[in-house]
């Protein structure tokens, strides 16, 4: 194979997107107060090598829709990929990997046991699931547990194999529902930091979380659904940039210049350091107040707002306005 | 093939280690060891009456231990959600209800081995006769007993364990007495699409004659596997049809 055919396979498999959820929809049928629609029209586009945060309060539909990308539960609508193969087709999930929200083994096996079943349903040979098995369970911190039953596993534990199974044969695209569930601080630490080694090893990363800073903090795109429909999709700094206004960060003790306190929108006080926001046009005015006020300027940069904030004012106008959509970045 | 075989050996691997499968065997042996002390057997026919009570308790235990396999594993499956594994995995879902059938149908089967060879034993010892026709016995229950498993486990990709188990339990009995529940007269076969399992009495061949051959075990074989294709395939469609 030539360096340009390399490249091009390369740039073919960039452009066919790891995971392809187009116009998703599940209806539950006649249920006691009418028609349950879980998801009334969702569609995702996970681009390869990128890790996408699935966000939404709920009953939002996200597990819903992960269940139906993984043939769990069957769509009434919609169409659904992945790595350019229809997901019910067979051999579409060869290539994936599925942590479930709690993820529950069967109490009666040992890790190791667990992990064979597994390995032999991803089709992997008895010597290679042997070697990825000890090799895993030591990534994931369960090292030495292989002849543990897992019904002496703490929640932390199953989780933990949970990220352990879903490793297994290393796939291209990993879906986590939740993965950080059930963890310790350390743990959570431990599982953010895999996600983006295995990011950087080239893996897709469909990831949903109620927890908005894990999201915020490794998630290259978002999408986020409420009531069964997206509320809004795009890169995390397109959607959190607040057009228009500056962060300025300064160290100081004295009173704030009377101009740059007239300028200033809005302040966040951490010790000595202040965050101020500012209107784009007035930050070389409020630089230059503060330098004479004889505080120092630590930083400049596009203000952003934290997911949660954005998150919450998404969904209190989604209140004002049922079934609307917004945001729309990439 | 090789994943239904890895949700074989787990099926496997779970009733080893279920108190059930073994509270009814130990059970049963002890029942086949008490049973030449039972009174009443008949008059100098002490050892047929003795196989067909062998029979008898082989054919219920083994209900006892199919019907609690295929009633409870798939519902269990769902509820502690440790299917989404296996499914979320490339695996069909006809192929997880067949893989977790053979799984019960080895079990059943090694059940089986271990019961004909006490009750070989006891015979041979209380009567010095090595009944090795109890095997025969023994693989016409493993038979019978495999087809009601996989009415009952395609019932229970559906509902819970009970109604599954009545279920199991309906078409046995339906099975071994369509002709007398519609009064067919004498030597009448039922229709074609009447549920039947008259082709697995083995009790008189076994118990009081020489066996019964390899032809009527073809057939027996013939018919377990046009009954269980039938109810796995029900159960496949059922289960591929559901919400997880």
């Amino acid at each position: 194979m030539t360096v340009q055919e390399t490249e091009g396979a390369r740039a073919e498999k960039l452009a066919v997107p790891a995971i392809l959820v187009e116009h998703a929809r599940k209806d539950y049928g006649r249920a006691a107060g009418g028609r349950r629609e879980a998801v009334a029209d969702v569609s995702i586009v996970v681009s390869s090598g990128a890790i996408h945060g699935l966000l939404g309060p709920n009953g939002a539909g996200k597990t819903t829709t992960l269940k139906m990308l993984l043939g769990l539960v069957r769509p009434s609508g919609g169409r659904f990929e992945i790595l350019g193969v229809e997901a019910h087709r067979s051999g579409a999930r060869r290539r994936l990997g599925f942590l479930p929200e709690q993820p529950y083994f069967p109490t009666q096996l040992t890790a190791g046991e667990a992990m064979r079943l597994y390995g032999r349903l991803a089709g992997l040979s008895r010597a290679t699931i042997a070697e990825q098995t000890s090799e895993l369970l030591d990534r994931v911190g369960l090292d030495g547990r292989q002849k543990t039953l897992l019904s002496k596993f703490s929640r932390g534990m199953l989780q933990r194999l949970g990220l352990a199974q879903a490793l297994l044969g290393s796939p291209e695209v990993l879906v986590l529902d939740e993965p950080a569930s059930g963890l310790d601080p350390v743990g959570q630490r431990d599982v953010r930091n895999l996600m983006v080694e295995l990011k950087n090893a080239g893996a897709t990363i469909l990831l949903s979380s109620h927890q908005l800073s894990e999201v915020e903090a490794i998630s290259d795109e978002v999408t986020i659904l409420n009531r069964g429909r997206v509320a809004a999709r795009g890169h995390i700094d397109t959607l959190l940039n607040v057009a228009g206004e500056t962060s300025v960060t300064a160290r100081g003790t004295g009173e704030l210049p009377v101009l740059a306190r007239d300028l200033i929108k809005d302040v966040a006080v951490n010790g000595a350091t202040q965050v101020f926001s500012v209107a784009d046009e007035n930050v070389r005015a409020v630089v230059d107040a503060l330098d004479d006020g004889g505080w120092r300027v630590v930083s400049l940069a596009p203000k952003r707002a934290s997911l949660e904030d954005y998150f919450s004012t998404l969904l209190e106008g989604a209140e004002d306005e049922p079934g609307a959509q917004r945001g729309g970045g990439a | 093939m090789l994943k239904m075989l890895a949700i074989c050996n787990s099926v496997i691997a779970d009733a080893v280690r279920r108190k059930v499968v073994w509270v009814v065997v130990v059970f049963a042996a002890l029942l086949a060891v008490a049973a030449p002390a039972l009174p009443s057997y008949g008059v100098g026919v002490m050892a047929p009456v003795y196989r067909e009570v062998a029979i008898a308790l082989m054919w219920t235990a083994a209900l006892t231990v199919g019907l609690a396999l295929a009633t409870t594993r798939i519902p269990a499956e769902v509820e502690r959600r440790t299917v989404f594994n296996v499914i979320s995995r490339d695996v069909r879902r006809w192929q997880y209800v067949v893989g977790t059938w053979l799984g019960m149908v080895v079990v059943l089967g090694v059940v089986l081995a271990a019961f004909a060879a006490v009750t070989i034993g006891v015979g041979a010892f209380e009567f010095g006769e090595v009944m090795w026709r109890l095997f025969e016995g023994a693989f016409g229950v493993w038979l019978e007993v495999s087809v009601i498993m996989s009415l009952a486990l395609a019932l229970s990709c559906q509902f819970g364990a009970i109604t599954s188990a009545v279920g199991g339990l309906a078409f046995a009995f339906i099975g071994h007495s369509v002709v007398g529940l519609f009064n067919l007269p004498e030597g009448v076969r039922p229709p074609w699409y009447w549920p039947t399992l008259d082709v697995f009495n083995i009790v008189n061949p076994v118990a009081h004659g020489s066996g019964y051959g390899l032809t009527y075990a073809i057939a027996m074989v013939v018919a377990f596997i046009a009954w269980s294709a039938l109810w796995l395939l029900t159960g496949s469609l059922i289960f591929w049809r559901r919400d997880l």
